[in-house]
């Protein structure tokens, strides 16, 4: 058994026929009030439907939309599993002293290498006299000696004594 | 794909030139010189502008000249020669090559008399300059230059 406002809810819907339709408008007190009211509903529905439509969504409207949700979803995992995600030893206060740490190790070892490394080249690159004599019959107070000059990368053999010569040997 | 190409030609090309320089005949230039002093002094040799600085530091004079000079394109490294002036002859006798250079033995003459024998590695980047006999008020040097 439905009660009056039920009836009366499916009579502004329309959904009201035969003779349910007849018995509950001969139970309205004033009809033509009736009629005017169930009019109006009707516009009032059809404003509603046309009005209250879902706005279409521009670009950055849909975007936004998407990152609230994506926010809303990530804050909903548990802190601690999100917390067991993004921490990582490799901050980058510590990944900057790495590499300064890493750098200073290799000059220490550049300077090593090099302070080692650098007489072995040098004589490398100098003529080296192996040994040397004079003959001591022809100059028997001769004395030789050696010398590098790094600076000059020339290698000098230095004799002293050898037996002095008249000018006319400086000829071509 | 232009860039890697352009390394790849830029590697072969150094390799090649590493190479081609560790493989190319060097040239001895090997000369007798008299230092001097001198009021006007002539200029100095092409040969020994290189080390015109040491010399004249090293041995106090102004004017070098030479009275004798040969020049060798060593391949085997078991090569010799002789520069000679009218009084002197500087025989060299190459006796083998390594990375730093050649090892040599020097023999100075004196006409037929030998004065001085010295053996030595001459680098390839470092002349050998050796202090000869005094001759008048000059002094014989000899030089040797790998060019």
């Amino acid at each position: 058994m439905k009660t009056f406002e039920e009836k009366w809810t499916a009579w502004l819907d329309g959904q009201l026929s035969g003779r349910e339709l007849s018995e509950f408008e001969a139970s309205l007190p004033d009809k033509a009030a009736a009629e005017i009211e169930k009019a109006d509903a009707k516009k009032l529905g059809a404003l509603l439907k046309s009005e209250l439509r879902a706005p279409a969504l521009t670009n950055e409207e849909f975007f936004s939309h998407q990152l609230r949700e994506r926010i809303v979803r990530e804050s909903s995992v548990p802190s601690v599993e999100r917390e067991a995600k993004a921490s990582t030893w490799w901050t980058i206060p510590r990944l900057l002293w790495t590499g300064i740490a890493s750098l200073a190790v290799f000059l220490i070892f550049t300077v090593f290498v090099i302070r080692d490394k650098n007489p072995a080249e040098e004589s490398q690159y100098l003529t080296q006299i192996l040994n040397a004599r004079v003959d001591p019959v022809v100059s028997p107070n001769a004395t030789v000696s050696m010398f590098e000059v790094k600076q000059d990368r020339v290698t000098v053999l230095w004799t002293e004594g050898l037996q002095s010569l008249p000018a006319d040997y400086a000829a071509k | 794909m232009d860039r890697s190409l352009a390394f790849l030609i830029l590697f072969v090309s150094l390799m090649a030139g590493v190479v081609s320089e560790g493989q190319a005949a060097e040239t001895v230039w090997s000369g007798l010189v008299i230092a001097e002093n001198v009021a006007q002094p002539q200029a100095v040799p092409p040969e020994l502008t290189r080390i015109e600085g040491a010399l004249k530091k090293f041995f106090g004079y102004n004017q070098f000249q030479v009275i004798g000079q040969s020049e060798k394109t060593l391949k085997t490294g078991q090569e010799d020669w002789l520069a000679t002036s009218k009084f002197f002859g500087l025989h060299v006798d190459a006796q083998g090559e390594s990375a730093a250079g050649y090892v040599l033995n020097l023999k100075l003459y004196k006409e037929k008399e030998l004065l001085l024998e010295t053996d030595a590695k001459l680098s390839k980047r470092s002349p050998l300059v050796i202090k000869g006999p005094q001759v008048g008020s000059g002094q014989l040097l000899l030089v040797l230059v790998i060019q």
